[in-house]
């Protein structure tokens, strides 16, 4: 709780004034797809809601919060911390700057005042993060300490942390801040050390929890896997208290990452004033192309007509590349001569530490005026309230987006947040449908513990810290047929216990596993990337999959605006030797993928029903379908395992800013193998036969059709671009047709698949979301076609005319309307009792 | 369909092969092909251990040991005893015999410890483990632990052989501990202690090693024979003590980075006979252990005259000079001039008793060693500048030849010295000059 600022009538009027030029003065007007600014949104104020301090709320730490101007709490604080004071678990999710943390540094600090001997461990997802959260409790622990006369430690203890000072912080420190990285590989293995923080840990914090989604989340729910078991192993049950950004699924997240209940505070009583919320939209300068005018000139003039009027603004932009071009252009129209004070300032990762903290203290004073930043500013560093959020294309998620909305929003003066939309088609899409990006409820963070590949390597780690029992249990998988199998590669060994009792798996292996572990991916294989220009440097790596289509020979690899030429990859020894040059081109890798199915786990006919699991890969869509009806066949949605292998077959040149083809290239690259689960979709045989175009045309349909499917995928899963992967096919085994054609088939069977797979081994718990959200992602898929500008198809819709054909668009749309059409008079046709009743509900709205 | 455990084996992979991937003990490769086979596995092995087999009692028979029950849990004890006459190379344990009266002189820091707990037996522990890794996954599979008991020397290893027994063997590892002085090792501070500790807080038990004086060889042992880096690289490991000192060579030995390897062939076999060979490398580490403390121990008592070579003496010089025994100190720096021996060794010896003689005002003497430094062919640049600064004081103070002292401290400016250094050199010779009468601008190289 910071002393609200005093509300300027001068900076008010000035934000009226910009609000009244880029909206024709009316902000509560109805949405506009096709002008500049597509929507406005007023979000009302609301007033504070408090609440007294709990009463189980030590009295000396109360007195250090009325000293420091907190006299009460506001209400999801009071809330957050009965719970936590409660030992219940409690996951938090309020806005930005509605005092998170107190809700758990209240709870930490009490039972330390209570017991000395209590310990808290706080993960942040990065070490920014720790230090910036360990300044303001070393504030609250050095008052009560020097109040009452008692020591309480707080120390940070992470890569950083120099080897002297470890030993202490193990034995000492009451809360370790920390990250899940430094937890796996530097505090779990090393249990016994720490045997004092894990005898006596009452709290565990988890900040920022929907950083952990995806194969992030999946590794951090194994390390908690862990974790838990040392505590049981000292005696300990730790309480946890997370605190989340706004997602759909606060709870579920919490709870399948720590396999607890979890209690939810959602309700913010932090007051807030008025906010705005616009769309903008750059005008099309190419009709035919759908091209338009370029997103970062239309951000720098939005910028532009805030600063000008001498309001603090904050520009969120995609890329480090586009942060240093806005924050060059901005310098440009508004820093003073050289020597003056710095009003413009940049901010990334990259950046060291010190200047950063420079950064973050001029935007709380007010000195900088304006900050050009990555999301590196999006999580919770402190840099005060600012009056205006600008975003420089979609953050991705819902969820992003409000969390850099966010950075704008004083307690009680009124703010504004602008997004400008690039011509990437989930950017479209929001534009163009903002009701989706208000109205809807943000994403759910996905998870997949029990993805085998994860699985087995902390099945290793926690082998290693703590012998398993050979009736204990681990996830939800059979912990003790994966031992078995680790066994057979002599990794641990099944050791009887004393007259037939309880035995142990011991670890029989010389290897630290954790060292093998990387949590920020699925495997530690990766590629390095070896400058060559000077000596031999290593600039940067990547990961094994992405590898060859990245660094194949005569890539562009390009890092931090400087370009480099890949002049040889070596495969085996996994790294690539690149070259700086000046050239005004990049390369598209042309990857050539085909996916065979392994096994289904759910087949469900048309979009109605909730699906049945049938172990059948082979069988086509016509099961459901009776050629002899007139009633359209809705087609097959699926999910199973399927086996993916793909192979770069060449590379295009594509050129700077106009994205013209200039040139092209074959490789011959090993081909690539994973297992993974995908969600796929089989277009009947009765659509395809029912299309009025030649076998080129319906083809060029369906590669439109998996193009625009997979940005909705994308938008629909929360997930990054890379995190999916989509193909055509047959599914089945054996050669398809020659499919080099710039990766795309060059025909469609009459029944083709399109699949949507795991980008990752063994499969990150996309598919069945997936296949659960098939209305969803039918029906927007069909709104992002429809609703785009061009004529015959663009990047932002179906993919660019040169690659797809003429007719792409029409007979994608086509094609979609038969699937939808067959799905609402299947479930007409359907007895009720056959379609699940909340799934039905779905299907008037598909209509519509 | 795929079975998990089919799933899992595509994931785990065939292990790889570690850096003696030889050793690896299972038959992978067959059990891979046939999947009926596959899932057999495991249950067979562990029916195996189920059953009690005969082969379980083979292992104390080949490992010459007892089985100690506790509470169910079983380990294995090896005992060996040295008679007087057991003779290692040329050191026979009658001549290693304590009581070392001045032993606690080794131990620095720990010295007034050990001398408190003299009466009581040292203890000397060597751990033999499943790698070097470190963590919680890192255990000692054998506990080696000696002593000398009246005239004999006793070698007492505790053999987990049941991993679910590391427990009770700790504990029984902890009833001889308890008994003890103080703890020996070779390189136990930075590796067996903290890792043997760590197993003891890893079962949530009081670490009996805590409390105890520890004594750590290795240093003191590079003090005396740390062989001269070129000649012996790798530098000074027990091994090498034990053929210059006692002139033992092992035949046969296992080496150290097999060790790990072939416990878990064990663990997988049940087959002990591998495990022969580091049993006898524990107790050949532990007898080399006590017969080089006993040596060091017995320079220790004999003074400056024992040393064998320039190295040793000054060695010896000083651990006496550590402890205050600034006579024996001196002896042995000049013992270590007539015995053979490096220039660096010699010129380190000179150095130390010039600091010492200077120490206790005698300035002739010191300054006697100081230009026998400077007559040295190829000695150390660091000493020989030192020795030159220290004669510029000593002729400028004491002597009183000005002459001298500056044409020391002109000489001790060509070498490579830092900028203070050079700073203190300059002002010292623009006082002389100045006491000289010389002009004041004289070049300085």
């Amino acid at each position: 709780m910071l002393p609200a600022r005093r509300t300027d009538p001068a900076q008010d009027q000035a934000l009226q004034a910009v609000l009244d030029r880029l909206t024709g003065g009316s902000p509560d007007r109805p949405d506009t797809p096709d002008a500049w600014v597509t929507a406005v949104r007023r979000l009302p104020a609301c007033s504070a809601e408090y609440a007294p301090f709990p009463d189980a709320l030590d009295e000396r730490l109360r007195a250090v919060l009325v000293a420091r101007g907190i006299a009460q709490l506001y209400t999801h604080q009071a809330r957050a911390i009965e719970h936590a004071l409660g030992r219940r678990n409690v996951v938090i999710t309020t806005p930005t700057a509605s005092g998170k943390t107190l809700c758990y540094n209240a709870p930490v600090l009490n039972a330390i005042l209570r017991d000395p001997s209590t310990r808290a461990l706080y993960l942040f997802p990065t070490k920014a993060l720790a230090q910036d959260q360990l300044a303001g409790l070393h504030g609250m622990s050095d008052q009560l300490s020097t109040r009452n006369d008692t020591e309480i430690s707080v120390s940070t203890y992470d890569g950083d942390t120099p080897q002297d000072a470890r030993r202490a912080i193990r034995g000492r420190a009451h809360v370790v801040l920390s990250n899940p990285d430094m937890v796996h590989s530097g505090v779990l293995p090393h249990h016994p050390r720490w045997a004092k923080l894990f005898e006596n840990l009452r709290y565990v914090v988890i900040d920022e929890l929907h950083a952990y989604r995806g194969v992030f989340g999946s590794h951090l729910a194994n390390v908690l896997r862990r974790l838990r078991r040392v505590c049981r192993h000292y005696g300990s049950n730790p309480v946890f208290i997370c605190s989340s950004a706004t997602i759909a699924n606060p709870r579920e997240l919490a709870e399948s990452l720590v396999e607890q209940p979890f209690e939810l505070v959602s309700e913010s009583g932090a007051p807030r004033g008025e906010k705005f919320f616009l769309f903008v939209n750059p005008p099309v300068v190419n009709q035919q192309l759908g091209i338009r005018r370029s997103y970062l000139a239309e951000t720098r003039r939005v910028a532009s007509e805030f600063l000008k009027r001498r309001l603090q603004v904050i520009v969120f932009a995609q890329s480090r590349l586009a942060t240093e071009i806005l924050t060059t252009y901005l310098k440009d129209d508004f820093d003073g001569p050289p020597g003056t004070n710095e009003q413009i300032r940049g901010y990334r990762g990259g950046y060291l530490p010190q200047r950063r903290r420079e950064i973050e203290r001029g935007l709380r004073e007010g000195s900088v005026r304006a900050v050009v930043s990555t999301n590196a500013l999006e999580l919770g560093i402190d840099i005060g309230a600012l009056d205006i959020s600008v975003m420089a294309g979609y953050p991705g998620t819902i969820a992003g987006t409000w969390q850099r909305a966010g950075r704008a929003g004083r307690r009680t003066a009124r703010s504004a947040a602008v997004l400008v939309a690039s011509s990437a088609p989930i950017d479209q899409f929001v534009v163009r449908n903002p009701s989706y990006f208000f109205d809807a409820s943000p994403e759910r963070a996905l998870i997949n513990p029990d993805n085998l590949h994860i699985l087995v390597d902390h099945v290793k780690c926690a082998a290693f810290e703590l012998p398993f029992g050979t009736s204990e249990t681990y996830g939800r998988q059979d912990v003790q047929e994966v031992l078995a199998v680790l066994a057979e590669s002599g990794f641990v060994h099944r050791a009887a216990g004393p007259g037939g009792s309880e035995g142990q798996w011991q670890w029989t292996n010389e290897s630290y596993p954790a060292d093998a572990v990387s949590l920020r991916s699925i495997s530690s294989d990766n590629f390095v990337v070896v400058d060559t220009t000077h000596g031999a440097d290593v600039i940067g790596e990547t990961s094994f999959n992405s590898g060859p289509a990245t660094l194949h020979e005569k890539a562009i690899y390009i890092v931090e605006g400087s370009l480099y030429q890949v002049e040889r990859l070596d495969f085996e020894g996994r790294k690539a030797c690149v070259r700086q040059i000046d050239c005004d081109y990049y390369t598209d890798a042309i990857t050539y993928t085909k996916v065979t199915v392994l096994e289904t786990f759910q087949t469900g006919s048309g979009i109605g029903d909730r699906g049945s699991g049938i172990g059948d890969p082979g069988s086509g869509g016509s099961g459901c379908s009776d050629p002899g009806s007139r009633i359209p066949d809705p087609g097959l949605r699926s999910h199973g395992e399927v086996h993916v292998s793909s192979r770069v077959v060449g590379f295009k040149k594509i050129k700077f800013y106009t994205n013209e083809n200039v040139g092209s290239g074959e490789l011959d690259l090993p081909e690539q193998q994973m297992h993974t689960t995908a969600f796929w979709l089989t277009v009947p045989r009765t659509v395809m036969g029912a299309l009025p175009y030649a076998s080129d045309d319906r083809r060029d349909g369906i590669v439109g059709l998996s193009f625009a499917m997979r940005h909705i995928a994308q938008l629909l899963l929360m997930c990054d671009r890379q995190d999916i992967g989509i193909s055509i096919g047959s599914g089945e085994l054996g050669d398809d047709p020659d499919m080099t054609r710039g990766g795309q088939p060059t025909t469609v069977s009459d029944e083709p698949r399109i699949f949507v797979y795991d980008n990752y081994p063994g499969g990150i718990g996309f598919s069945e979301p997936l296949f659960g959200m098939h209305a969803e992602l039918l029906s927007r898929t069909r709104e992002l076609i429809a609703g785009c500008d061009c004529m015959h198809g663009c990047p932002t819709c179906v993919g660019p005319v040169g690659n797809t054909g003429p007719l792409a668009k029409v007979v994608a749309l086509r094609i979609l309307d038969l699937i939808l059409a067959g799905a609402a008079a299947f479930a007409r046709s359907a007895p009720a009792s056959l379609a699940g009743a909340e799934r039905r509900r779905e299907i008037p709205e598909l209509q519509a | 369909m795929t079975t998990l455990a089919e799933r899992l084996r595509g994931v785990v992979g065939p292990a790889q092969a570690g850096p003696h991937g030889s050793e690896t003990p299972d038959d992978r490769g067959g059990r891979l092909s046939a999947s009926a086979e596959a899932s057999a596995g495991p249950r067979r092995s562990a029916e195996r251990e189920g059953g009690q087999p005969a082969h379980v009692d083979a292992v104390a028979e080949t490992l010459g040991g007892e089985w100690r029950d506790v509470r169910g849990h079983r380990y294995l004890v090896v005992n060996r005893t040295y008679a007087p006459g057991y003779r290692h190379g040329h050191v026979a344990v009658m001549d290693a015999l304590p009581p070392w009266p001045r032993f606690h002189l080794i131990a620095g820091a720990e010295a007034a410890a050990l001398h408190a707990a003299h009466p009581r037996p040292l203890l000397f522990l060597d751990l033999e483990t499943t790698g070097l890794a470190g963590g919680a996954g890192t255990y000692a599979f054998l506990i080696g632990l000696a002593w000398f008991d009246g005239a004999v020397f006793r070698t007492r290893q505790f053999f987990l052989s049941n991993y679910t027994a590391e427990r009770a063997l700790l504990e029984g590892a902890a009833g001889d501990a308890a008994s003890a002085g103080a703890v020996v090792t070779y390189n136990g501070k930075s590796f067996d202690l903290p890792l043997i500790e760590t197993r003891f807080v890893l079962h949530r038990m009081a670490t009996p090693f805590g409390a105890l004086p520890h004594v750590d060889m290795l240093h003191p042992a590079r003090r005396l024979w740390r062989p001269d880096e070129e000649a012996v690289p790798g530098g000074c490991c027990l091994t090498m003590l034990e053929e210059t000192l006692c002139g033992h060579r092992r035949d046969g030995d296992v080496p150290a980075f097999e060790i790990p390897s072939r416990y878990f062939q064990y663990v997988h076999t049940g087959d002990a006979r591998p495990l022969a060979g580091v049993f006898e490398h524990n107790r050949l580490d532990l007898l080399a252990l006590a017969l080089i403390t006993a040596h060091a121990s017995q320079l220790l008592d004999e003074g400056p005259t024992a040393a064998q070579t320039a190295r040793e003496a000054l060695g010896l010089g000083r651990l006496y000079e550590r402890a205050g025994m600034t006579v024996q100190a001196s002896g042995c720096y000049t013992r270590a001039l007539e015995l053979p021996g490096e220039v660096p060794v010699k010129a380190d010896a000179l150095r130390s008793y010039a600091v010492l003689s200077r120490r206790a005002r005698r300035f002739q003497d010191a300054a006697a060693a100081w230009r026998r430094v400077l007559e040295l062919r190829r000695c150390p640049p660091a000493i020989a500048r030192e020795a030159m600064e220290a004669l510029a004081v000593h002729h400028e103070h004491r002597a009183r030849d000005l002459r001298e002292a500056r044409r020391f401290a002109l000489q001790s400016l060509q070498f490579n010295i830092t900028v203070s250094r050079q700073r203190a050199v300059q002002h010292r010779l623009a006082r002389l000059n100045r006491r000289l009468g010389a002009p004041i601008a004289m070049p300085l190289f």
